[in-house]
């Protein structure tokens, strides 16, 4: 599985979800697979997405919000794991594209273990596994209590084809009439 | 008389006045890392308005940017200490995608200050704040704070974030109850 892949298996599963798509790979391979649809881009804030998704979600539930986000992103970030726990958003799912790298600075590769399913499984409050197929994804995505977090490992490559650089107030606008739009 | 003298943290002072000053203006939830020179402002916060407590402050900023896209109307509270961990999320996300969000930062390391390690944050919290183009107001004044809460609030309503900058003189200790 590849992340196209991945994201187009969530899109086709959960389309009314509203996305937040963390900063470099992720935004550009979302970008790719939506043809731009109208999701919030990350430029930057590395860390950031997954907090942003918990307060988006605290806001339109029952609506379902998703965080995809990479592995390196999770990681600087992982207290937000905890944070989540703590909300305990029943609206709230983060997937995490696992490709043990850090594939938009160079592909240089992640020291640390991620362990995020273990991590999130841990934690009260907040349930977590990992899948290595689409077939696995869908049915995550079916049967994992919320919150909760999917650990996506990725063993395909991609070519970026979208620009990972996005203009934010055209971001915002599109996604806040997303929101509007209702799920 | 100093006016940490007068306004003691224990009564409900300027730090509800704040509160309100906020609410007044359309402040509709706060987000913060809990530290004691806030928890009273907090804790008024709280009785009318969802608040969030989170783990370290850059989260705090995401999560309130996220509810500002929601159409929410949310403030965040912070020590001065806290703003250098927020940087990333004010710099790349809050202000490149016009999110305002009122700032209340209460101040460590000014004038008085007897814990050095809160001296350089302290210094730097208003050139910084500059530096990324946030308007920063400065209040001593227990008078001051209710109008320039709704002040730096109704900004933010506008899409721009300001900070108002909470000094020592107001706080009701300026050597004990630090969080870091």
């Amino acid at each position: 599985m590849n992340i196209f892949q991945a994201l187009e298996t969530l899109l086709e599963r959960r389309p009314d979800a509203l996305y937040v798509a963390a900063l470099g790979t992720v935004t550009s391979a979302l970008r790719t697979v939506s043809s731009d649809g109208p999701h919030l881009y990350f430029g930057g804030a590395m860390g950031s997405a997954a907090p942003a998704a918990l307060g988006i979600a605290e806001r339109v539930a029952p609506r379902l919000v998703i965080a995809a986000v990479g592995d390196g992103e999770l990681l600087m970030g992982a207290r937000t794991l905890w944070s989540i726990a703590g909300a305990k958003p029943s609206n709230l799912l983060v997937v995490v594209m696992a490709d043990g790298k850090y594939s938009m600075t160079g592909g240089q590769r992640i020291e640390t273990p991620l362990a995020a399913a273990e991590a999130a499984s841990a934690i009260p409050g907040i349930s977590g596994c990992r899948v290595e197929s689409t077939e696995s994804l869908s049915e995550a995505l079916d049967e994992l209590p919320l919150p909760g977090v999917i650990e996506t490992v990725l063993s395909d490559g991609i070519e970026l084809l979208a620009s990972p650089f996005v203009e934010p107030h055209r971001v915002r606008f599109a996604f806040e009439a997303e929101i509007e739009r209702g799920g | 008389m100093a006016s940490a003298d007068r306004i003691s943290a224990d009564q409900p002072g300027w730090e509800s006045a704040l509160a309100d000053g906020l609410l007044s203006a359309g402040c509709d939830a706060a987000v913060l890392v809990p530290d004691k020179r806030l928890e009273p402002i907090a804790s008024r916060l709280r009785s009318r308005v969802a608040v969030r407590t989170l783990l370290q402050e850059e989260e705090c900023v995401a999560h309130a940017g996220g509810q500002v896209l929601a159409g929410g109307r949310p403030a965040v509270l912070m020590q001065c200490s806290g703003l250098g961990n927020a940087l990333n999320a004010l710099a790349s996300f809050v202000i490149p995608y016009g999110l305002g969000i009122p700032l209340v930062i209460s101040m460590r390391g000014t004038l008085g200050e007897r814990n050095p390690a809160q001296v350089p944050m302290g210094r730097a919290t208003a050139t910084v704040l500059g530096a990324l183009g946030i308007q920063a107001f400065a209040v001593d004044d227990p008078g001051q704070v209710q109008a320039t809460a709704a002040g730096i609030t109704d900004m933010a309503g506008a899409g721009v974030t300001a900070a108002m900058l909470l000094g020592q003189e107001l706080l009701p200790s300026a050597t004990t109850g630090a969080r870091r």
